[in-house]
């Protein structure tokens, strides 16, 4: 795999994580689902996750940097799954309506699997790192977007939260913005 | 408390995109931490998962 075909698959992966968050956010925003603190986490270990793959956008791909990823996923996935076993006995209630079939942590545990799984085959094309990295040259393209759009959707949640929990923890289980009022 | 993790990686991501990957990683094993952290303060209380 060459350094090239690498940096391009690894500019999909961020898309895929940005979709990913952009959908997080169209539950919240446009169906009021207001995330609880364990969702809040999930999505921050999606973007732990993101950080190694965006740092392969800039600095060419390293072995570390997909460790990074690697780490970020396995830290969002313990997250989710503690979710999923808080209410995996049957009659022990649900947070947030499901998603074809599953609720949304299940889909972030599948999801943060799919990170790790998609790391581990990128690890297996060794060609990608044997050859040198020009890290002076602008970013442009796909891996330009996929980086802008990944930084704009976490800024988005650094407000999100702040608005939502204001500057303490978050509520178990939120039913309105802290800072504003906005779902009314 | 709860948007640090996010405050952190997005100055990783910045460093990163000002070419300082010492930085970013510096940031981004912060942030890293402090989620970890506040996971261990939202699971405080005990799985019910006996049948």
């Amino acid at each position: 795999m060459s350094t090239e075909l690498s940096r391009l698959l690894n500019a999909l992966g961020l898309i895929a994580i940005s979709a990913v968050l952009t959908m997080a956010f169209i539950d919240q925003v446009w169906f009021g689902e207001l995330p609880c603190p364990l969702c809040i986490l999930q999505r921050a270990g999606l973007i732990a996750a993101g950080c190694g793959i965006a740092l392969n956008i800039v600095f060419g791909p390293k072995p570390s940097q997909y460790g990074l990823a690697i780490i970020g996923a396995i830290a969002s996935a313990a997250i989710s799954m503690r979710q999923i076993l808080q209410h995996i006995v049957p009659g022990t209630g649900f947070y947030g309506p499901p998603v074809w079939g599953l609720h949304l942590y299940t889909w972030a545990f599948l999801f943060a699997v799919a990170i790790v799984l998609g790391s581990g085959l990128m690890l297996l094309g060794d060609r990608q790192f044997s050859q040198v990295q020009p890290i002076s040259g602008r970013l442009k393209g796909l891996p330009f977007i996929a980086l802008l759009l990944f930084l704009v959707l976490t800024l988005a949640n650094v407000f999100s939260t702040l608005a939502l929990c204001g500057t303490g923890l978050c509520p178990e289980e939120p039913v309105d913005y802290e800072l504003f009022e906005l779902n009314d | 408390m709860m948007s640090l993790p996010f405050v952190l990686f997005a100055c990783a991501i910045g460093a990163a995109w000002m070419r300082q990957r010492g930085v970013s990683l510096g940031f981004w094993l912060v942030g890293l931490v402090t989620m970890l952290i506040l996971f261990r303060v939202h699971v405080s209380e005990v799985l019910s998962i006996q049948l």
